[in-house]
């Protein structure tokens, strides 16, 4: 077969029928700058083609009856293989220093760029903090669900988005898509606080965050993944208070115990995430 | 075609943006209540009045561009953005924005703070062995609330040097001001604190990219420097305590830096579509602050510290290579492989410790600088069955090394298999399931005992763990219906059946439904619901023997919702409303060999929340938003229900309540836009 044919008037030929708001709308964006030589509309460039193809055979004359031959469409209901759509939108888009697409989770999954894009629009709310949440949890159903718990990351207010904490493009870091190298490197670009060194380490909390706190949402306050001393529990069985089962007798209306109420276990071990002092090692100082 | 030549392209009916616009929005809200959860991260946790300020501007012309937006001016979560540049030469940005962190304000504390890094009570304490004996308590507390407020500063832009090269440069500050709370103990008692906050953090990222046809490379450096304002805290002790011997002090987060140079990079071969990218950092990390003495406590002879500074060293290497390639027709591969290093090279020094400033406890004991290695393998690959029918299957391999840990060397093999199956046009199946198996070379209970612990204890994320999983993910858009449908589900299953104590098992399950509707081109409906339950199961030993206690916890949450929106339901009038339920639930139930099984009373915390909005579109020019706002929240934590600043014997608490409030918001705002881009001359 023919290659097929791009259109005679490029752009033109396009907005001859497709002249709606919303098409119209990419020329508020940074593809529709023509003084970009990169953009789409940059001198010498394919304009709409260079996304959607070669136009030529689609905007010729159709017989009575005959289907006008479809150009690349984007999104979710396109019929276009998403391979295609993405090879499109990767042609210019590899070339940036942020994007390790190949292997990475969504490409994996066959994510479409115009799945969580929308190139015409001008304010893209995938590229709004506000918004972008939303976008993400279209897919991602149970990190919508659990940034509802009682305890989350503020994305419900629309003050935090995911790509604060994952690079949807790929890291190179295996599927979670961190910002940064590991988990802890991501979550120490908000709470360097806790990377140290400190003198007296606690070994879970310098390998893995997550062992002990689920960052998308918990029913337990601090986002920890069980309630407090049963948590710290799991670990420490050394003899006396920290191996003792606490029970409902401990409660605020029944004998109040220190170890069940109020910051339960930190109500002394204060230092969980570690301490520098040098009488610190239990972590109480 | 040959006779196509893009550069005869007029583009005359392309409307290219040139000049200004803007819209400013200026609004008022009305927040009827105090309550702090409310106003986290949003700043409306006082009831009264609040004036708002936001809006955006653009300006364009002939590539040039120049951006603002502001939000929430009036309020503590304000943010204020500006960037601009000429497109495709350079670009740079700045911005501002406050997060305001709400924790609580039922709290109230004895404590003032007379400098940030000191606590002193209040004149005439009466001091007891007991919460009870604080005759004055009452009349000494003052309402404190715990909240603290981030600030963050950004700067940065980027510079085309040519097709092939682009620099880059990112600077983030962060401060964070207010008020926590830490525990100060003193042995059998303890007081909670609030402690001044007082930090900074800079971020600096620096690089170069490199792009020449299939090979793109970049090279870059990390540096983040935290630096705490307050790094000691010392207060007086409200408990029974010898003359002269009130002062207890605890060290505070230290100042710490970290360094990080990346090289990364892809390579994309014609043949086979194979892509191989890598990355390679090394990063070193460093804390040396001055230590505080053994302790405050001028009665106890304290030896001398070993180094006045820890002069604490990480070092981290993490290097990653993925291939990916297409090498048969509908077939694709990968294979990835990732090493992460943490290497504390922080000497290893006796310490003496003096326990909680009261008395010296006579034992040296080494610092554990802990460092471990983990090696990633991941090979997986995929074939198109059928054009609908896609079939993916993978093996996955980690291997972890530590030190000073119970478990020297742990491996965990796993393998998953998923189905991806877009049956017709309105119908499309996600299915991935697999299992995975963790092992460890021996659990030396040496180490354990050397931590005191029972040697029956297997710390779960060391333990030998055998996984099970699997998720479902389906749409269905029927076919002419202006309706769809997505639900996914996901289980996993964690047994430890080789941990005698500790972590037995867990189980998490979760489902969601979701159905969105376009009932007509104005209005569209949806609704939604989903559940997550977390069972763990635990395992103890009072006696320091075999179990002789267990723990059964259940996490459950449900959320519902729902909203419609409405276009032009007067004239120019749209109304959009979203409504949300969500009900978590925890259960406890302890099973010990003295009192049998008990349950402790199940945690609820219920949360409705309704928020509506009414644009009005009165002219090309101005528009109004009507909103209103309200939420309800209730918890019954037991953790803190009832328990005033001297529930507890040994504990002088804040007398945190738990969450329950009703607070509705309205607000009113107008929206102008000033000018208009208007098309330019192509």
């Amino acid at each position: 077969d023919a290659s097929p044919e791009y259109s005679r008037k490029g752009a033109d030929t396009c907005i001859g029928c497709h002249d709606e708001q919303a098409t119209l709308d990419l020329f508020h964006t940074r593809h529709g700058v023509p003084s970009d030589p990169r953009s789409p509309f940059g001198r010498g460039q394919l304009q709409c083609e260079a996304c959607h193809g070669p136009g030529g055979d689609h905007a010729g004359r159709v017989r009575r009856g005959e289907e006008r031959p479809p150009v690349i469409r984007f999104g979710k209901d396109s019929e276009t293989d998403v391979l295609v759509q993405n090879g499109k939108c990767l042609g210019c888009h590899e070339e940036s220093a942020d994007f390790a697409w190949h292997g990475s989770g969504h490409d994996d999954n066959q994510v479409g760029c115009a799945d969580c894009h929308q190139v015409h629009n001008a304010h893209d709310p995938v590229r709004a903090t506000a918004s972008q949440p939303e976008v993400c949890f279209d897919c991602h159903q149970q990190q919508h669900a659990q940034s509802l718990k009682p305890y989350s990351h503020p994305f419900d207010e629309g003050k935090m988005d995911c790509s604060g904490c994952h690079n949807p493009h790929g890291t190179g870091t295996t599927n979670t898509l961190f910002v940064r190298q590991t988990l802890n490197d991501t979550c120490y670009e908000c709470h360097a606080e806790k990377r140290g060194p400190y003198l007296w380490e606690h070994a879970p909390v310098v390998e893995d965050c997550s062992s002990c706190h689920e960052p998308h949402g918990s029913n337990n306050p601090g986002m920890v993944s069980l309630r407090g001393p049963m948590l710290c529990q799991t670990c420490h069985s050394q003899a006396g208070h920290p191996s003792i089962p606490r029970e409902a007798d401990g409660l605020a209306d029944a004998a109040p115990s220190p170890y069940l109420l109020a910051r339960n276990c930190l109500n002394c071990h204060t230092q969980v995430h570690g301490s520098n002092h040098p009488s610190g090692s239990k972590l109480m100082r | 075609n040959a006779q196509v030549d893009p550069g005869e392209w007029k583009c005359e009916f392309c409307p290219f943006t040139s000049g200004y616009d803007a819209e400013v929005d200026v609004g008022a809200a009305y927040v009827s209540d105090d309550a702090a959860r409310f106003g986290n991260a949003n700043g409306y946790d006082e009831a009264g009045a609040y004036v708002d300020l936001g809006g955006e501007g653009h300006y364009a012309n002939d590539g040039y561009q120049l951006n603002w937006f502001a939000e929430d001016l009036g309020l503590a979560s304000r943010v204020f953005e500006i960037d601009g540049g000429h497109q495709g030469s350079y670009g740079f940005y700045l911005g501002y924005s406050e997060l305001p962190y709400r924790l609580f304000d039922t709290t109230s504390t004895v404590y003032t703070a007379s400098a940030p890094d000191s606590l002193t009570l209040p004149s005439g304490w009466v001091r007891a062995n007991q919460t009870s004996g604080f005759t004055n308590l009452a009349s000494s507390l003052v309402p404190q609330n715990i909240e603290s407020d981030r600030k963050n500063f950004t700067a940065g832009g980027h510079f085309l040097a040519s097709s092939n090269f682009r620099f880059y440069a990112d600077y983030r500050h962060l401060e964070r001001d207010g008020v926590d709370m830490v525990s100060g103990a003193n042995f059998t008692q303890a007081s909670i604190l609030p402690r001044v906050l007082d930090n900074e953090t800079d971020l600096i990222d620096l690089g170069v990219g490199y792009s020449n046809g299939p090979l793109n490379l970049s090279l870059a450096w990390l540096g983040s420097f935290f630096t705490n304002n307050v790094t000691s805290l010392t207060w007086e002790n409200a408990f029974t305590a010898p003359a002269g011997e009130e002062l207890r002090r605890m060290a505070q987060e230290p100042d710490n830096d970290f360094q990080q140079l990346s090289l990364s990079g892809s390579y994309r071969f014609n043949a086979y579509a194979t892509v191989i990218a890598f990355s390679a950092s090394m990063g070193q990390g460093g804390q040396n602050d001055s230590l505080l003495p053994y302790t405050i406590n001028p009665n106890i002879a304290a030896a001398a510290l070993p180094k006045t500074s820890l002069d604490g060293k990480v070092d981290t290497s993490n290097y990653a290579v993925t291939l990916t390639a297409n090498p048969l027709p509908k077939t694709r591969i990968k294979l990835a492989y990732r090493y992460d290093e943490r290497d504390n090279q922080t000497a290893q020094v006796p310490w003496s410790r003096v326990i909680v400033d009261s008395f010296a406890s006579g034992e040296t004991e080494l610092n554990t600088p802990y460092s471990f290695k983990r090696m990633q393998l991941n090979a997986s690959g995929s074939y198109d069955l059928f054009d609908d029918l896609r079939v993916s299957a993978g093996y996955d391999r980690t291997d972890l090394d530590r030190s000073f840990q119970e478990v020297a060397s742990q491996t965990e093999d796993s393998g998953w298999a998923r189905v991806k199956w877009q049956t017709t046009e309105w119908l499309s199946v996600n299915a991935k399931g697999g299992a995975s198996s963790r092992d460890i070379d021996r659990y030396d209970t040496t180490v354990a005992a050397g931590l005191g612990q029972n040697p029956l204890m297997r710390k779960y994320n060391l333990a030998y763990r055998y996984r099970e999983f699997g998720e479902l993910m389906a749409s269905i858009s029927p076919m002419n219906l202006p309706v769809s449908v997505s639900l996914s589900a996901l289980w996993a299953d964690d047994s430890y059946t080789r941990s005698t104590l500790g972590m037995t098992g867990s189980t998490t399950t979760h489902w969601n439904l979701e159905l969105n509707w376009a009932v007509s081109a104005r209005a569209s409906v949806y609704v939604f619901g989903g559940e997550e339950t977390i069972e763990a199961d635990q395992a103890g030993s009072e006696a320091f023997a075999g179990p002789d206690w267990f723990a059964n916890h259940e996490d459950d949450f449900l959320i519902l919702g729902g909203g419609l929106q409405l276009a032009k339901l007067w004239d120019n009038t749209d109304l959009r409303l979203d409504y949300t339920h969500t009900e978590g639930d925890t259960r406890i139930a302890m099973t010990t060999s003295a009192s049998g099984r008990s349950q402790f009373p199940s945690i609820d915390t219920t949360l409705e929340s309704l928020r509506v909005t009414v644009n009005h579109k009165r002219s090309e020019k101005l528009e109004l938003d009507l909103s209103l706002r309200y939420e309800s929240f209730d918890s019954n934590d037991w953790a803190i229900a009832g328990v005033e600043p001297d529930t507890i014997p040994t504990v002088l608490s804040l007398g945190a309540n738990p969450y329950d409030y009703d607070v509705w918001v309205l607000g009113l705002s107008i929206r102008y836009r000033i000018g208009a881009a208007k098309p330019a001359t192509p």
